[in-house]
């Protein structure tokens, strides 16, 4: 907090009293009515309600009911969705994103910090959950947070429960550090992509013996109770829960090459790659990307910042979904995540994806990359009441957030920001003058 | 994009034997005369026109109107669709910069603290793959701008395609960029090459010295050189223009006080100002307004700054336009210069009147940079910089079908859609490995 003004703290101390302070986590009951409704699911409904109750939808349609007593939200001329989800994001970390002294550091977790305005910022644009990634110094980084985010909550009260646990990978000039101004004697092994490749077969080989050590000596203990076990080596138990699936391997990438390296090296030691971020190059390998089963988190449009972003393209999106892989589109960063919606209509403007298949990529599909879908993603009765209420189609050029919904609960209401805003800068924000 | 424009491009292809997606680089397009028929015209200075064509005759729109017929010209169908004029990103490092980590495709910053000199034009690199896939979204014209020192250059107001860096040229010097020590300079996203240049910080007081001596030197020059008292010196010879007011110092400022810096300088020395980055300038638009100083906003896809509110960015574009001020969107880098009209998106949702937008997206910077009898607007007598589109150009919805630059129509074979349509009709793998 010590980057923020009197005032801004002030207005979010409000915003948290107003906000947070009397309900704790409670769900709430709420209802929406008369909008035009987004499911993902089962198409677009206008002139349509949707109720939330105890935290989950409960009626979502043209005729669905509106309990009385409960709080309602007029939607005419309003389009709801669900709230956006973000798959790739580092901000409300505390202290580093990256461990960066070794190339392989599966056994550390990212830490969150819960009271980043970044979160409050991304919940303005309709964000309620997201993936907060290790960063990329490491062949293989750390595990991550998946979060909702519930704004002024203690931190492990935003955890997503049910999320899976995830563990990063990196390839290519980040975790060979193609761009550090080190001489080579002070730099770190792997210094090449095939360093890179080398470092995941020596780390599996590894994991492998390790596994059936333990394997071997549970087998041994069930007869013979003055059985040894193996000295216990965290590192070596995180990748062994990626050799059982048990946690799911999210690779940042950006060459065709070094994606069908992973590929192949996965194949290998017979473990999936859950979903490849950034992936830039996707779109090369598309097939092979569907054939192993991994999923892709990718950026809208991002190139020619470094050479290997140089065969980078908007119609990657296009390119993938029409191979079968499921994408979404990510923001690495704490001003994309305040507006996911306008990436995501990248895909629409290159490659003429259809307008449902474009916003699947920031609501069902990172739903399933975070294995959460089952909870959140589309508008459907049962799921979580996560919703953010637009004041016109996302893609259109009037598109602003008004309200964002979690558990049934409205953690941004613009009018009551702007209100809030109004009184408390006392003319020190828009709206204000001098 | 859509498939309509690639069939046109293919089909023109085979007419003029021009390059096809198989071409190494994207080609500017072939001189003829077009007739684009029947389409809702949207000028661009607030009238839509529907049912208009317009002729394309030389580089420039040769007329405008309900019925025009034209045997010899190339018949482009805009019936249902909307014309617009040319997008305009008016702060990039287009051509001077390819790939932002290679240290030598990134020439925007030359040594030394005082450079008014120095060209952006004569060192623009016509087959940057930037500027290919930046025109096929309907941004025709870029301001380029080198940056570093305390007086980086001359931008350079170009279009998006063309044969040569003389080809390109709109403006040869748009304006002259000047940072003012201490703060401003460069803009989100705009930097120099690594390690050198970039805005001054170091030393301020002395550096601001520096400058003032320099602005010293360069009036006494222009008045002994008006006065026929002085041989020509090329390095303050190129801060006559300014002293006479036919180009602006585009100043990099942000927030307040660097803003009324900026103004103050400009009054001091008797030149024109406009102000580039401009966070901060809602706080002051009744002053900007009242003086009429132009601001160039630096991305607007941008966080808000620590103690800002968290729409603070987004909500300034609407605020000036309210006030009277004149403004121009940039993305300030180049590689996503495409995007400006989603810049202008988020301007529209908070705030800002789609008329206004699509004036900052063209009128207000041919204003701005002195180009309006060129681009910026479609009326008689203009270059032919303009695209055809399903629908508002802002509408992340709408196609962008067709786009003319001098009147040239731009085949689609830039580096992205080539490696589009090269993966789009990737065969399955048949051998298993």
């Amino acid at each position: 907090m010590s980057l923020l003004t009197r005032h801004t703290r002030a207005v979010l101390g409000a915003l948290g009293a107003l906000l947070g302070g009397s309900a704790a986590l409670a769900a709430q009951d709420i209802a929406i009515r008369n909008a035009t409704i987004i499911t993902i699911a089962n198409g677009d409904i206008t002139d349509a309600n949707i109720v939330v109750r105890n935290g989950k939808i409960t009626a979502v349609g043209r005729n669905a009911a509106i309990p009385a007593g409960i709080r309602v939200i007029d939607g005419t001329g309003k389009f709801v969705m669900p709230g956006i989800i973000d798959a790739h994001s580092h901000a409300a970390l505390e202290n580093g994103i990256n461990e960066g002294s070794e190339s392989v550091t599966p056994e550390v977790q990212v830490q969150l910090k819960n009271d980043d305005p970044v979160i409050y910022r991304a919940l303005a644009g309709g964000v309620t959950a997201a993936n907060l990634l290790h960063g990329s110094a490491n062949t293989i980084g750390g595990q991550s947070r998946v979060i909702k985010m519930r704004w002024g909550m203690p931190a492990d009260s935003m955890y997503f429960k049910g999320a899976f646990r995830i563990v990063k990978f990196a390839l290519g000039e980040n975790v060979t550090r193609a761009s550090s101004d080190a001489p080579a004697e002070d730099r770190r092994f792997p210094m090449t992509r095939m360093g890179v490749d080398f470092t995941l077969r020596y780390w599996f080989t590894k994991a492998k013996e390790y596994d059936k050590e333990w394997t071997d000596y549970r087998a041994a203990a069930k007869t013979n109770p003055n059985a040894i076990p193996p000295r216990r080596d965290l590192r070596l138990e995180a990748l062994t829960e990626i050799l059982h699936g048990d946690l799911k391997v999210h690779a940042h990438s950006y060459r065709a090459d070094e994606i069908l390296m992973l590929i192949r090296a996965a194949d290998e030691f017979g473990f999936k790659i859950h979903t490849f971020q950034h992936v830039l190059e996707g779109y090369k390998v598309a097939d092979e990307i569907a054939k192993h089963g991994a999923m892709a988190s990718t950026f809208a449009d991002m190139w020619a910042y470094k050479v290997e972003a140089w065969d980078a393209i908007p119609y990657n999106m296009a390119l993938m979904t029409e191979r079968g892989v499921v994408v979404s589109v990510n923001s690495d960063s704490d001003e994309r995540i305040r507006r996911l919606y306008q990436e995501a209509g990248i895909g629409v403007r290159y490659g003429n994806m259809p307008v449902n298949e474009a916003l699947k990529m920031i609501t069902l599909n990172p739903a399933k990359q975070l294995g959460v879908d089952k909870m959140v993603g589309t508008l459907e009765v049962g799921k979580d009441g996560d919703i953010a209420v637009f004041s016109a189609h996302p893609f259109a050029p009037q598109a602003m957030v008004e309200y964002t919904i979690i558990d049934g609960k409205v953690y941004f209401d613009r009018n009551q920001a702007v209100t809030l805003r109004k009184t408390a800068a006392q003319g020190a924000g828009p709206g204000g003058d001098r | 994009m859509i498939r309509s424009r690639r069939n046109i491009a293919a089909a023109l292809a085979t007419v003029l034997l021009l390059p096809t997606v198989a071409a190494a680089q994207a080609s500017p397009g072939a001189d003829a005369a077009y007739l684009i028929r029947g389409g809702t015209v949207v000028t661009g200075t607030g009238e839509r026109l529907p049912n208009t064509s317009i002729l394309v005759r030389n580089g420039r729109i040769a007329q405008l109107g309900p019925n025009i017929t034209a045997n010899d010209a190339k018949v482009i169908e805009a019936k249902d669709k909307f014309v617009y004029p040319g997008m305009i990103d008016s702060y990039t490092g287009i051509g001077l910069q390819e790939i932002g980590g290679v240290q030598t495709m990134t020439m925007r910053s030359e040594m030394g603290q005082f450079n008014p000199h120095l060209r952006a034009l004569v060192a623009l690199n016509v087959e940057s793959e930037i500027l290919g896939v930046t025109r096929m979204n309907g941004v025709t014209d870029v301001l380029t701008a080198p940056t570093g020192g305390s007086i980086s250059g001359q931008a350079a107001l170009i279009n998006t395609a063309g044969w040569t860096w003389e080809d390109l040229a709109v403006k040869r010097a748009a304006g002259i960029i000047i940072n003012l020590p201490g703060g401003g300079g460069g803009g989100r996203g705009g930097g120099g090459g690594r390690g050198r240049g970039g805005a001054p910080t170091a030393n301020a007081a002395q550096l601001a010295a520096e400058l003032d001596n320099f602005m010293k030197a360069s009036q006494d020059y222009n008045t002994r050189r008006d006065a026929g008292l002085a041989k020509v010196d090329l390095l303050y010879e190129s801060m006559r223009p300014l002293f006479k007011k036919e180009v602006p110092a585009i100043i990099g400022a942000n927030g307040e006080q660097q803003i009324r810096d900026a103004v103050a300088f400009g009054e001091k020395w008797g030149i024109r100002v406009v102000l580039q980055g401009g966070s901060g300038a809602w706080r002051v638009r009744q002053m900007l307004a009242q003086k009429n100083i132009p601001v160039i906003l630096s991305s607007i896809q941008s966080a808000p700054s620590g103690n800002g509110a968290y729409d603070e960015v987004y909500s300034q574009p609407g605020l000036l336009a309210e006030a009277g001020v004149k403004f121009a969107f940039s993305t300030g880098n180049g590689s996503n210069a495409r995007h400006v009209p989603f810049h202008a998106a988020l301007a529209v949702a908070y705030g800002l009147a789609p008329d206004a937008a699509l004036k900052a997206l063209t009128i207000w910077p041919a204003e701005i940079f002195g180009a309006d009898k060129d681009i910026g607007s479609i009326a008689q007598g203009k270059l032919a910089n303009l695209f055809i589109a399903t629908g508002d150009p802002l509408d992340l919805r709408s196609q962008i079908t067709e786009v003319l630059i001098k009147g040239r129509l731009v085949p689609d074979d830039d580096r992205h859609n080539r490696l589009y349509l090269k993966y789009k009709a990737r065969p399955l793998p048949t051998v298993t490995p």
